[in-house]
């Protein structure tokens, strides 16, 4: 096959805006920031080039620990509840006589914004929220760890379950109907069914919807800097939390970038650990 | 492939092109400044001080204002090394002033200074808080005693008065507590050093300045006792829940809290509620809570008002800030606020506001420096987490005072 001549005298030409856009908006800073974290810099004065001593600081900084713990419970919360949940909603509903119609309501949550969402919560968990009083107990949900960040789990599960449920019945929807017939022929039904034919048949779609949820945990930052701003004290902060806390409030921007080198590094290091095991 | 690689040149000289823009700026003169602020729910008033400027002094202002203190101080500290720069900017004095002088970044303004005190539009007592390294930076924006802002309804129905001395203060909060009344407002996030810093000034305010400026640690006897002091205080029952997202002036309109402790500035919020001084509220100055000391510890606070060095029409911004401190303007910024002002010559309408600007000035009291100001940046950082750890869980005192030292030896390790 021979290629057409003006793409071939062209054709970096015609790459390099994109790719100069790429370069500009994502490799660049994401180098600056590496670079950064082997620094100390305030945001003022010259980055003053301190070697490892930002990781090293990492190891032994008990807020880095909360917010690991805290990382790891909304990872956990988020498969758990969004994801599980979304699931069981999916498989329960798929086969209903309308069952579109009552998947709708879980799926209206999901047009608010994470900002809008937590703000939306804030006033109802708060000590004389309406969440006390319909309850008719005195709890600081927003307060006590881990108690705080369980409670912005079941609000973030509150917006999250509805696409989550609408990705597993696409996924139910698209998987081949003989293989289930022929299952059932066969005399398979209910829980066997389910985890021995439909769970395998599904694994491609579990994989996008799991990934997703993997990564979207790792990075949560809007609705607990709104409801919490990671406190009282540091006792609600994410990794992402921390990133920005460090970054900009505190203005050690070396050390925010350390925790957002080690988050990019989690996170990616999670989800192609993850991929590679489902995709193979 | 000469040409394919000329062509690709040719797309990024276009593009790099683009993206520069004006490299070498040139002066312009300005009719309009900016100014950035984290005063958000101030902009009606600064509205109308670009409206009063322009009429005055052929200059008009907008303002630009932010929320969210973090990233409002991220975007100033960004906006140095960009063509994006603001004509005028609030800040704050302390630590963060100092810092952003040393980088060159903040116009000089001892010539502003000494036209002003020559003229008596500002008092020689604010300069120190404007001076690093013998010359003056910015001006003042705002000034702000603080005490205790009460709600007079509540009181009155209590058969309560200001109290003259902490003990009466204590019998207040017990009797309002008694009545199903909470007492005091209290916050985890931000203003969760207020507390800390009027125990501290009140029972040991040489501790406190000491404190500042490293010469004292936070795991001290003394200052132990305060954080004592104060749970001692929540122990009580005496503070609504630190974690309510009510706004403070909201507290004080509903009667959810029936005291706030603030700056003056908070009489705005009163302002903005239509609530009227002496018939629906009233301030009063916290007494010590050591009567041995001479004088009654009151804390002070100055928000400064500031151009760049590389503004773009310096001599505008310097026209601004001068005509900011003179009595005309200041009158106007004060009385549209209800707010107590930094010329002397300003005439205060709210009266507890007005004695409390002149008890202060005659020397009546002694003036502490806002924990805010007063704390190096990194050291407020850890403090204010801490606190807002303490008044969720009193009983950590002594961990959250641990915390807090280790970040201040590491400051003062290399800052003494």
């Amino acid at each position: 096959m021979t290629r057409a001549p003006m793409l071939g005298r062209f054709r970096y030409g015609y790459v390099a805006p994109a790719a100069l856009l790429v370069a500009v908006l994502l490799y660049a800073p994401f180098l600056w920031t590496a670079y950064l974290s082997l620094t100390r810099y305030d945001g003022l004065s010259e980055p003053e080039w301190t070697g490892l001593a930002n990781f090293a600081h990492l190891l032994d900084d008990p807020a880095l620990l909360t917010s690991t713990r805290n990382t790891l419970l909304w990872v956990a919360g988020t498969m758990l509840l969004p994801v599980g949940l979304g699931l069981l909603v999916a498989v329960l509903s798929y086969d209903l006589r309308g069952g579109g119609w009552y998947r709708v309501p879980f799926m209206l949550p999901y047009a608010l914004s994470g900002a809008g969402l937590a703000m939306v919560w804030s006033p109802v968990l708060s000590h004389d929220g309406v969440a006390n009083t319909l309850l008719g107990v005195d709890t600081a949900f927003l307060q006590e760890a881990p108690v705080n960040t369980l409670a912005m789990l079941l609000v973030w599960t509150w917006q999250q379950l509805g696409v989550n449920t609408l990705l597993f019945v696409v996924g139910l929807q698209s998987i081949p109907k003989e293989p289930i017939e022929a299952a059932r022929l066969d005399g398979a039904s209910g829980w066997r069914l389910f985890r021995h034919v439909i769970w395998p048949l599904m694994r491609p779609l579990t994989a996008v919807v799991v990934g997703l949820a993997l990564v979207a945990s790792l990075k949560t930052f809007d609705i607990v800097w709104v409801m919490t701003q990671g406190g009282p004290g540091r006792n609600s902060e994410t990794l992402a939390v921390t990133m920005y806390k460090e970054t900009f409030v505190a203005s050690d921007y070396g050390y925010g970038s350390a925790v957002a080198v080690l988050l990019t590094v989690v996170t990616g290091l999670a989800s192609y650990l993850y991929l590679r095991r489902q995709v193979r | 492939m000469i040409r394919s690689r000329m062509a690709t040149f040719g797309v990024l000289a276009l593009l790099l092109a683009a993206c520069g823009g004006n490299g070498a700026a040139t002066q312009q003169k300005k009719t309009e400044l900016t100014l950035y602020n984290d005063k958000g729910a101030w902009t009606k008033f600064f509205d109308e001080m670009g409206a009063l400027s322009k009429q005055r002094i052929g200059l008009g202002m907008k303002p630009t204002g932010y929320t969210d203190s973090a990233q409002y101080q991220a975007f100033i500290k960004a906006s140095f090394r960009t063509d994006v720069k603001p004509d005028l900017f609030t800040w704050q004095t302390g630590g963060m002033l100092e810092e952003i002088v040393k980088q060159r970044q903040v116009a000089e303004t001892t010539a502003v200074w000494q036209e002003a005190i020559k003229a008596g539009d500002l008092s020689p007592d604010l300069m120190p808080y404007y001076t690093i390294g013998g010359k003056q930076y910015c001006v003042p924006m705002n000034v702000a005693y603080w005490g205790m802002f009460y709600n007079k309804k509540i009181f009155d129905e209590h058969g309560l008065r200001p109290p003259a001395t902490w003990e009466d203060l204590v019998k207040a909060a017990a009797t309002l507590k008694k009545a199903g009344v909470t007492p005091f407002y209290h916050t985890s996030v931000l203003f969760s050093f207020v507390w800390f810093e009027q125990l501290m000034a009140g029972m040991d305010p040489d501790l406190y300045d000491r404190l500042a400026t490293g010469k004292a640690k936070y795991t001290d006897p003394g200052v132990v006792q305060v954080m004592e002091k104060w749970k001692e205080l929540i122990d009580a029952g005496y503070f609504m829940n630190p974690g309510d997202k009510t706004d403070p002036g909201d507290v004080m309109k509903t009667g959810k809290a029936a005291m706030v402790s603030f700056g003056t500035w908070f009489n705005t919020s009163m302002t903005q509620r239509d609530l009227k001084a002496g018939s629906d509220y009233g301030f009063f100055v916290i007494p010590n809570v050591n009567p041995a000391l001479p004088k009654t510890s009151v804390i002070f606070e100055s928000g400064p008002l500031c151009s760049l060095a590389k503004a773009a029409d310096p001599e505008a911004s310097a026209k601004y800030l001068k005509w900011w401190t003179t009595a005309e303007a200041q009158e106007k910024w004060a009385t549209t606020r209800g707010d107590v002002s930094a010329n002397p010559k300003v005439t205060i309408a709210d009266e507890a506001l007005g004695q409390i600007t002149k008890d202060a000035g005659s020397g009546r009291y002694r003036l502490v420096n806002r924990y805010f100001e007063a704390t190096p940046p990194p050291i407020l950082t850890a403090a204010l987490d801490g606190f807002g750890t303490f008044v969720t869980e009193p009983g950590t005192y002594k961990e959250v005072l641990e915390t807090i030292q280790k970040e201040a030896d590491e400051y003062w390790s290399t800052h003494q």
